[in-house]
């Protein structure tokens, strides 16, 4: 009892706050029809799950590493590029695959590599010339190789191959495999050997830029050598295998192909984060400043890179058909139903809501939030991470390799913004300008939920969530001023304007959010 | 026989400060070696040192024969070498079963150590499901010591545990640290003369970064000069 009330009084100001909006939730859900309330709730859990897996990576890499990554939300969006693409163009995807595990392939030998740059006597000018000597030629190299490797892909200056003509046909379930590109005059062996002597320079290269640090692994493992071997073998047989491969993809049914497309989209994300902690994030931990400037310029950087090469225009991404019909019994009377007709809406308290928006993607948040944490709270990962939160340095005295942690925790994260953007791309379509609402709401989000905190991030991804849609359904019913008979509208404009509020109102009342630590 | 631990002239920088400007000296196998010294005088970065948390930038440190220094901390950790910090630095938000857990090097460590580690330490079995943060100053060290040796390491590096203990604890972290030496060598840094003396079978000074005076302990108990110009205590 005493500790019960030793607990009330050191969170008396958490708890009348929770009360506070409570209270306000019950009178936001008074003024509306129950029907209206259901959908409003709703589409507030599906913005909130998809805010939340943006905020969950997000918060997961401040918390360990302290990176504020601004290139969050860019990820996000290429997450649900790179869905898009394997779901409407697995032809492209398939093509990319052989360039991708070629230029892989030479990273992977690393430890020939540090045993390399330990015996070449390099030191003053040579030392810092020698590693360009490699990476130049080699990125030359690669570059030259993939301006005529043939990659089957749409066009953004011809409207009836651009990206927008191919999401409407493949909407039509009109799935037409187009033709394949080849390799013409030019020689694939010479292309094929080209990708790898690329790969092999600009790795060597990289691995004589860190001289300057432990190389650890001074001897050969047959690891390296065994995932060089397959990363070549690999390619080579996805290249040989190109055509049937197309077929089997375009001929597979939406819902696997969606499946085949969330998978690629998160393991995509996983290696660009990966690469991206490895190689630019690690030199500048102890350069905070830097590090923001990196990640905007990268977030600039992503942006351009996507306007690039999937063009400016919005399109749409097909739901798959579990969640696209709406021929007999749709909208369905249930869930089971909906799911049996494969209706894309069902009726829910009278409303029609839409069963991939307000049943799929917050269930798919659910799930994150219980995987990560189980991860968390379950596993010796969940257990060096939670404890590198508090001190890193005697994490690593005691034995953990702390950087190859700290590298799959952003891999982590930005696999879980890969996985928000496929799943947002069915949602609410493809723009370049995705990623950045999207970070906003996430980065209120963890203001109001607790910078560090993982139930924070989930706590204030839902606020989030529920407050914009609650505010754009009173936008169309309006509020009516309590003793006039004045009924307010409030405008779009208010959305982003009643988080931003919400944050500032939050922060007054607890500095650290509702769930975050004193720092 | 080959000592355990040397280290040879020692230089360690933080940052443009020059806080290690040669600090020398062996630890026997099987023993404790007190590091002393004012405070300041280089002690914990020494350790820090040992373990590759502020590598030197000039000497050589050798660990069973084979050069330590440029390694990262945890290549020097797997080596055997296990570190309990000033401060004790537990993990807070971890129970005292995660905190133990998490030192294991090898799957099985914890389970393997459990029986040796709850008879040196019989309140920590007791407190296991507790978190780090609500433990008291005497059982974080406890916690913070028995961490070191879940994992089989032959070299113990502790830094302060006396610090901020009452008597009564500070003799049971006494027994249990001299238990230690039966599996493991323990460089111990300590403030405290009269805890120093009692446990350390070896001594080395440390005075402004620099290695002074070295010896078996009995001998400098006896050298009260010595006492009083290093250490300031009589």
């Amino acid at each position: 009892m005493e500790q019960m009330a030793a607990l009330v009084r050191k969170n008396l100001v958490l708890i009348l706050t929770l009360a506070v909006m409570l209270a306000l939730f019950a009178a936001a859900a008074s003024g509306m029809s129950q029907q209206d309330f259901v959908i409003t709730l709703l589409r507030g859990l599906a913005v909130g799950a998809l805010t939340f897996l943006v905020a969950s990576g997000f918060s997961l890499i401040f918390g360990l590493l302290d990176v504020l990554n601004l290139a969050h939300g860019t990820l996000f969006m290429i997450g649900a590029y790179i869905g898009w693409t394997v779901y409407v163009r697995p032809d492209t995807f398939v093509d990319v695959l052989t360039p991708l595990a070629l230029i892989i392939s030479g990273f992977t030998l690393r430890d020939v590599w540090a045993l390399l740059a330990r015996r070449v006597p390099l030191s003053g000018m040579w030392g810092r010339v020698a590693p360009w000597l490699a990476i130049a030629p080699g990125a030359l190299i690669g570059f030259g190789v993939m301006r005529g490797y043939p990659i089957a892909s749409w066009s953004l200056e011809n409207y009836a191959e651009s990206p927008v003509t191919f999401s409407f046909l493949a909407g039509q379930g009109q799935r037409v495999i187009p033709a394949p590109a080849a390799f013409g005059d030019a020689s694939p062996l010479m292309a094929f050997g080209g990708l790898i002597l690329a790969s092999m320079l600009v790795a060597f290269g990289m691995t004589l830029l860190r001289r300057g640090e432990t190389l650890t692994g001074s001897r050969l493992t047959w690891r390296s050598f065994a995932s060089f071997v397959a990363l070549v073998i690999g390619g080579l047989v996805v290249f040989a295998v190109n055509e049937p491969l197309t077929a089997w993809l375009f001929a597979l049914d939406t819902n696997w192909l969606f499946l085949i497309a969330v998978l690629v989209a998160v393991l995509s994300g996983m290696g660009l984060g990966a690469l991206m902690e490895m190689t630019l994030i690690r030199p500048l931990y102890v350069r905070p400043i830097y590090q923001l400037m990196l990640t905007l310029g990268l977030s600039a950087i992503g942006i351009e890179m996507v306007r690039a090469i999937w063009g400016r225009p919005e399109f749409t991404m097909p739901k798959p058909a579990l969640f696209a019909g709406s021929g007999a019994g749709c909208p369905a009377e249930s869930l089971v139903l909906a799911l049996q007709n494969s209706c894309s809406t069902m009726i829910f308290f009278g409303g029609r809501i839409r069963v991939y928006n307000e049943i799929f993607v917050p269930l798919v948040g659910l799930a994150v939030l219980i995987a990560v944490w189980l991860l968390l709270r379950r596993t010796r990962l969940g257990m060096i991470i939670r404890a590198g939160v508090q001190d890193r340095e005697m994490v690593e005295a005691l034995g953990i390799n702390v950087r190859r942690v700290f590298t799959m925790v952003f891999a982590l994260g930005v696999g879980l913004a890969a996985l928000g953007g496929v799943l947002a791309a069915p949602s609410i379509g493809l723009s370049n300008t995705m990623g950045e609402s999207f970070l906003l709401n996430a980065l209120i989000a963890l203001a109001v939920g607790g910078l560090t905190s993982y139930p924070g991030a989930a706590i204030g991804s839902l606020l989030v969530g529920m407050l914009q849609q609650f505010i754009i359904k009173y936008g169309q019913i309006g509020i009516v001023i309590p003793f006039t008979e004045i009924v307010f509208k409030p405008s779009p404009p208010l959305v982003p304007a009643s988080t931003i509020l919400l944050m500032v109102i939050i922060l007054l009342i607890l500095p650290n959010g509702l769930l975050g630590r004193k720092e | 026989m080959t000592p355990i631990l040397e280290l040879r002239d020692i230089h360690t920088f933080i940052g443009q400060y020059h806080i290690l400007q040669g600090v020398s000296f062996t630890a026997p196998h099987g023993a404790i070696t007190a590091l002393l010294g004012r405070n300041g005088a280089g002690k914990t970065t020494t350790l820090k040192t040992i373990m590759g948390l502020t590598p030197p930038r000039v000497g050589e440190i050798r660990f069973e024969g084979r050069r330590i220094d440029g390694k990262r901390p945890f290549e020097i950790a797997a080596l055997g070498i296990g570190f309990v910090p000033e401060h004790r630095a537990i993990f807070r938000d971890l129970t005292v079963e995660e905190n133990l857990k998490i030192a294991e090097r090898k799957k099985g460590d914890y389970a393997r150590k459990q029986e040796m580690i709850f008879s040196l330490f019989p309140d920590l079995k007791r407190l296991i499901h507790l978190r780090g943060a609500n433990l008291s100053g005497g059982q974080q060290q406890m916690l913070a010591i028995a961490r070191a040796l879940v994992a089989d390491n032959r070299l113990l590096l502790i830094d302060e545990p006396s610090e901020g203990l009452a008597p009564v604890v500070i003799e049971g972290l006494m027994g249990a640290i001299r238990q230690l030496t039966a599996d493991s060598t323990v460089i111990l840094v300590e403030q405290n003369f009269l805890v120093a003396s009692q446990l350390a079978e070896h001594y080395v000074i440390i005075e402004e970064g620099r290695s002074v005076k070295s010896g078996r302990m009995q001998d400098l108990v006896n050298d009260r000069a010595a006492i009083h110009r290093y250490l300031g205590a009589a």
